[in-house]
């Protein structure tokens, strides 16, 4: 019961003691959800730390936030309410809504200030980020941590079904072909899995832009956020390479299985290939007895990987300072240094290029070549998923797959379902902008 | 011939009990064995029920370094205390005015009050925020606490409640020079107390469990409370879960409560038929 006093009480003597020495620091406050589990808190505390001993006349807060979805409804509740966050990390794909509906501010004047470009600025990243970061040539996100879908797959199972692990599946012929020899029938019930992903919310929508992105589609409209192409054979031809894989062939269990019960299974010798985050590698390594290997998603067009992760926003409505001081923190939190450390931390990969000149990050990738397999499937990376009510619009589409994933419904049935319920949610977007003819 | 048939119809009912039990019991106790676990575990073990490895409170020992649950444990129960306190005070009152006091509209206003009910909460969250951002109450506890300061659900309860007491008691007391204050402290709440114990169950429950308010209507660590804290540790978006820490802080989370239901069993399970509340 003394703690919460004595840290009162601590930050009371220290506000008297700054108070009295200097010119009271610009106090602000940056949002964080948490995306991979465990002593994140932890880090994203003593790194706000390093910030704020670095900064004496700036004094963050880094607030816990829950999931990215909580992080989203805390953010907007606060901007509304007249009390918003300096920074926030929001998830990458909400950056247009934020800009859509006035809430987060342009980051142009602030770049510019420094003496750069919008476009010279997003230089620094890696060229897949920047069509989630800005909006219309404006800049409104700061990427901070990204990841890209990989195939886990079984070293051992791949031995043990004839194949060789050094050849995962390249195409979609392939990742059939090879899914079939994986799977293992025991006395009628299956043993093991050809392969497992998460057919949870958010994931799910992830994954199947990824294959539609590989079967030759865009998926959604990255210029504009009143379309998607969920309706088109591209699309469709993911959904019925899913069907094909859970209910025809038998190599993919039925129904929607989560993130925990996809890698269980993997751990366990249940599954032979996986499709993951990024973003699990750190926990893979960590608890695969059996070695692994990571991989390309297989495409059947061309490769394709959708880009996920966080960016950082400053929303509306806070006072210059606070903006000011909220820019010196981010441009802090991408910096090379703490860029490639976080990254090092969480799997995820550093979104700024010059982080792996850092000799410390060289080092890193010669010790977990796995970790550059995301590094390289870059070049292949397309947006993420972004619209006018990016949720309910993703989920549009996510309650028909998992119908496929489940046998209620057909591939051709689902788009089309999935695409008239998007398209109902987009039109007032879509009325005001797109239809929107001057009389 | 009739014993026979009985004993088996109890028999069969014993069993169909049982196992509705032991159905419920088992993630209690599947979080139990979990967090003795120790982390090597492999993830095929920790979905079994039967406790395996070198068994410790490795798990417990993490989750509380990993945050400060004696602040969470203070917060949530303050929030709790102070909540339950003001509304104890206004359900008894509100209670008792539509279940005695004859006024114009009072069905009307019941039925408006009961309307709440039917709201989703989260409908709420923006105006409540607006409302306790400009009461200067933002990330402070009684701004948590204060939407929740009226109940209409309490108010239901009560007016129940004090309804099934018969007139004849309050009459008496009137009779022998009582005045209304007096009449409700020293004869309505003693005799209400099991509707109030119910509530006060459900009330405390409840908040201490919420997770979704307090994430929106706190922010600074100070004044973080056990669900969010636990969150804060605990859930991944993009990856798989460290199950063995998740279960020991779910533990901590929970022990105050199992341990109150325990000691207080009977009771509560007297209350809850007192009142009719499954």
């Amino acid at each position: 019961m003394l703690k919460p006093w004595r840290a009162a009480f601590a930050a009371a003597a220290g506000m008297l003691i700054c108070a009295g020495t200097a010119r009271a620091a610009t106090d602000i406050d940056l949002y964080f959800p948490v995306p991979v589990q465990g002593k994140l808190v932890i880090e994203i505390r003593q790194l706000i730390g390093e910030f704020n001993k670095e900064h004496p006349d700036i004094h963050v807060t880094a607030v816990y936030t829950g999931s990215y979805d909580d992080t989203n409804l805390k953010t907007a509740a606060a901007i509304k309410a007249g009390d918003p966050p300096a920074a926030v990390i929001m998830s990458a794909n909400f950056v247009r809504s934020y800009e859509i509906n006035h809430l987060a501010i342009p980051l142009d004047p602030l770049i510019e200030k420094d003496g750069m470009t919008p476009k010279s600025f997003m230089t620094e990243f890696w060229p897949a980020l920047a069509d989630n970061a800005m909006v219309d040539g404006h800049v409104y996100g700061v990427p901070f941590q990204n990841s890209t879908p990989l195939l886990y797959y079984s070293v051992d199972a791949f031995k043990s079904a004839g194949l060789d692990p050094s050849h995962p599946p390249v195409t979609w012929r392939d990742f059939i072909t090879d899914a079939k020899k994986l799977t293992v029938v025991k006395n009628g019930t299956v043993a093991r899995y050809g392969f497992e992903m998460p057919g949870t919310y958010d994931y799910l929508g992830w994954i199947v832009s990824g294959l539609a992105m590989s079967d030759g589609g865009q998926y959604f409209n990255h210029d504009y956020g009143g379309e998607v192409y969920y309706d088109q054979p591209s699309t469709l031809g993911a959904v019925m390479l899913l069907d094909e894989m859970v209910n025809k062939l038998h190599v993919m269990p039925p129904g929607v299985t989560d993130a925990n019960a996809v890698a269980t299974a993997f751990f366990t010798g249940h599954a032979a290939m996986m499709v993951l985050s990024t973003g699990a590698l750190t926990f893979v390594r960590s608890n695969m007895k059996s070695p692994f290997k990571v991989a390309f998603m297989p495409y059947n067009i061309h490769p394709a990987a959708p880009i996920g992760g966080g960016s950082l926003i400053i929303p509306q409505g806070n006072s210059p300072a606070r903006v000011a001081a909220a820019w010196t923190l981010i441009k802090w939190l991408v910096s090379p240094d703490i860029a490639g450390r976080w990254s090092r931390f969480t799997g995820y990969f550093a979104p700024r290029i010059a982080a792996y000149d850092l000799p410390e990050m060289k080092s890193y990738l010669a010790k977990y070549p796995d970790a550059a397999v995301a590094l390289a499937q870059l070049k292949y990376a397309v947006p993420w998923f972004d619209t006018f009510e990016t949720v309910a619009v993703r989920k549009a589409m996510e309650n028909q797959v998992q119908a496929v994933l489940s046998g209620r419904t057909t591939p051709q049935a689902a788009v089309a379902a999935a695409q008239a319920a998007a398209e109902a949610l987009m039109k007032p977007y879509v009325d005001q902008t797109a239809l929107n003819i001057p009389q | 011939m009739t014993p026979r048939p009985r004993r088996q119809a109890r028999l069969l009912v014993m069993l169909v009990l049982t196992a509705a039990a032991l159905l419920w019991a088992i993630p209690f106790a599947w979080m139990l064995v979990a967090s003795l676990r120790p982390e090597s575990a492999s993830a095929g073990e920790i979905a079994s029920l039967i406790p395996s490895g070198d068994i410790g409170l490795d798990n417990f020992r993490e989750a509380w370094s990993e945050g400060t649950f004696p602040l969470w444990y203070f917060n949530t129960f303050l929030m709790c205390a102070g909540i339950l306190a003001v509304q104890c005070v206004t359900v008894s009152a509100a209670g008792y005015a539509f279940a005695r006091l004859d006024f114009p509209g009072r069905t009307g206003i019941f039925y408006l009050f009961l309307l709440q009910l039917m709201l989703v909460p989260p409908i709420l969250i923006v105006p409540n925020l607006t409302t306790i951002v400009s009461l200067g109450l933002y990330d402070r506890l009684p701004g948590v606490m204060a939407p929740y300061f009226a109940s209409a659900f309490g108010t239901f309860l009560m007016r129940q409640t004090f309804r099934s007491i018969p007139r004849d008691y309050e009459d008496a007391a009137m009779l022998d020079g009582a005045r209304l204050p007096q009449v409700i402290w020293h004869v309505l709440l003693p005799l209400a107390r099991p509707g109030l114990a119910a509530f006060a169950i459900v009330s405390v429950s409840y908040h201490w469990n919420e997770f979704l308010w307090p994430l929106i209507a706190l922010s600074s660590p100070a004044n973080q409370v056990l669900t969010v804290g636990l969150a804060s540790f605990t859930s991944g978006a993009e990856s798989a879960t460290e199950w063995g820490v998740i279960a020991a802080g779910t533990l901590l989370v929970a022990a105050p409560l199992i341990l109150i239901f325990v000691v207080f069993q009977r009771r509560i399970v007297s209350s809850f038929v007192f009142t009719g509340i499954k």
